[in-house]
């Protein structure tokens, strides 16, 4: 029977916490634009950071606020539905709703895909 | 002593590995991406298949992946109906392309100026990647399901592979066909090889070779079972073919005798190519896995370690992993 050939190590693996692009990796370094900008783009970047933190902060807040209540759904097709709002997912790609309320009766649980949705509202 | 072939699994998708491609030699070595059906395109150090990054963004499958030269930026083909364009280095998506239908194939110039695609919609598109707010070139004329599209001769030619069971070779500036190739069957695959301007094309178990510029059929060989992709050696040497029974065939091109055959794959093999040097050549699979395999076996390169019998016993060797001796049954 032949010998198998021998192996260092196997490859390695996806990191599950990251997507990867390691930044101090040589070619990272060697090939991305140096990290440290002039003063004055640094600001313009740090304040649009802060509003899109802020922004995101805010999103956040009004998912959990809307948790529970009957909020209404605007969506394509000029659908505009009732439901109970329960959660979003991680990436908000869908929607957990309750008595979702629709033309052909009222639903008990149903999932909304976030990208038929074009508003929602509820009384806070 | 004749040593047997210990390929390298490259695990971490999750759903079949339908396409993948490599870069040229770069200062940092080569690369290799691989498109999944979990739309999660992954970039590999090619020569040891170490993951280096997973580009977030597609909303569905993937179907074609590929990389420039110089391996700075990616295209991926999906079923989301976009292609998009990403940058190599940091993994940040750069453009995305909206389509009419699953996209299945990407392939850049080699100047990486020019974007080509070809899918579901049956239209070619040339996109300019300096001006990607501008309407793409279309070529329109397949009559099904576009699967592969390529530039070739220097980037004026494209070549096209669609479900129609034709191949097709188009003057970028014309958009006319120039000539079509029939066939019985649908192409599964189609790789170019510039210098030398060769065309391979697997169909049913037939694996063709064709001159690029003329479509003139060189030679072809028939393998035992349905071939999905095949790839030629740089050296034009061997070539080697995977398909339904999940193994991977070596090929002697001058002879066209098959020369080895590997087990190894838990599924059918999508596609299969060589890596720039010629030294060692990728598989992926229905089963999720990407393979490397030697194409000198027990030679030292990359993870492997051409390892002589004193050292295997030696208290002094490096630490080795050696796989297991499988019994055959």
């Amino acid at each position: 029977m032949k010998t198998p050939v021998s192996v260092l190590r196997l490859p390695r693996g996806p990191d599950p916490n990251s997507r990867g692009f390691d930044p101090s990796s040589p070619r990272f370094l060697a090939l991305c634009p140096t990290s440290v900008p002039s003063s004055s783009s640094s600001s313009s970047d740090e304040e649009e950071q802060r509003l899109r933190a802020e922004l995101r902060e805010r999103f956040l807040r009004t998912l959990l606020l809307m948790t529970g209540k009957r909020v209404r759904f605007d969506m394509h097709e000029h659908v505009r539905v009732h439901a109970r709002f329960g959660a979003s997912d991680i990436d908000v790609l869908n929607l957990q709703v309750s008595d979702l309320e629709t033309p052909l009766g009222v639903q008990r649980e149903a999932l909304l895909r976030c990208q038929d949705v074009i508003a929602c509202s509820f009384e806070v | 002593m004749a040593m047997r072939q210990t390929p390298l699994t490259c695990s971490g998708h999750t759903r079949p590995v339908v396409d993948l491609a490599f870069s040229g030699i770069t200062p940092y070595g080569y690369f290799l991406i691989s498109a999944c059906k979990d739309g999660k395109p992954m970039l590999r150090q090619g020569d040891t298949g170490d993951w280096i990054g997973t580009f977030l963004g597609h909303k569905g499958a993937v179907w074609g992946a590929t990389l420039n030269n110089e391996a700075t930026k990616a295209a991926t083909a999906a079923a989301d109906f976009t292609a998009k364009v990403w940058d190599a280095v940091t993994g940040d998506e750069v453009l995305t392309l909206a389509h009419k239908h699953i996209v299945k194939s990407v392939n850049f110039t080699q100047d990486s100026n020019c974007l080509l695609t070809g899918g579901n919609d049956k239209v070619l598109r040339i996109y300019d990647l300096s001006k990607p707010e501008a309407e793409p070139q279309e070529i329109a004329g397949h009559t099904s399901a576009i699967k592969k599209a390529l530039w070739c001769n220097n980037d004026q030619q494209i070549l096209s592979a669609a479900d129609d069971k034709t191949v097709r070779l188009w003057d970028k500036n014309t958009k006319e066909a120039v000539k079509t190739l029939s066939f019985d069957a649908s192409v599964s695959s189609m790789e170019y090889i510039p210098d030398g301007e060769i065309l391979v094309i697997t169909y049913g178990r037939t694996i063709a070779f064709y001159k690029a510029h003329s479509l003139d059929l060189i030679k072809t060989v028939d393998a035992p079972a349905s071939i999905h992709s095949a790839s030629l050696h740089p050296e034009k040497d061997f070539f080697v073919a995977g398909g339904d029974d999940f193994k991977l065939y070596k090929y002697d091109y001058t002879t066209k005798e098959e020369m080895e055959s590997y087990k190894g794959h838990f599924g059918p093999i999508h596609c299969v190519r060589f890596s720039p040097d010629g030294e060692l050549y990728a598989s992926g699979s229905e089963d999720g896995t990407l393979r490397l395999w030697q194409t000198a076996v027990g030679k030292t390169y990359g993870l492997w370690k051409c390892v002589l019998p004193e050292e295997l016993s030696s208290e002094n060797s490096e630490v080795l992993y050696c796989p297991p001796a499988e019994i055959k049954a």
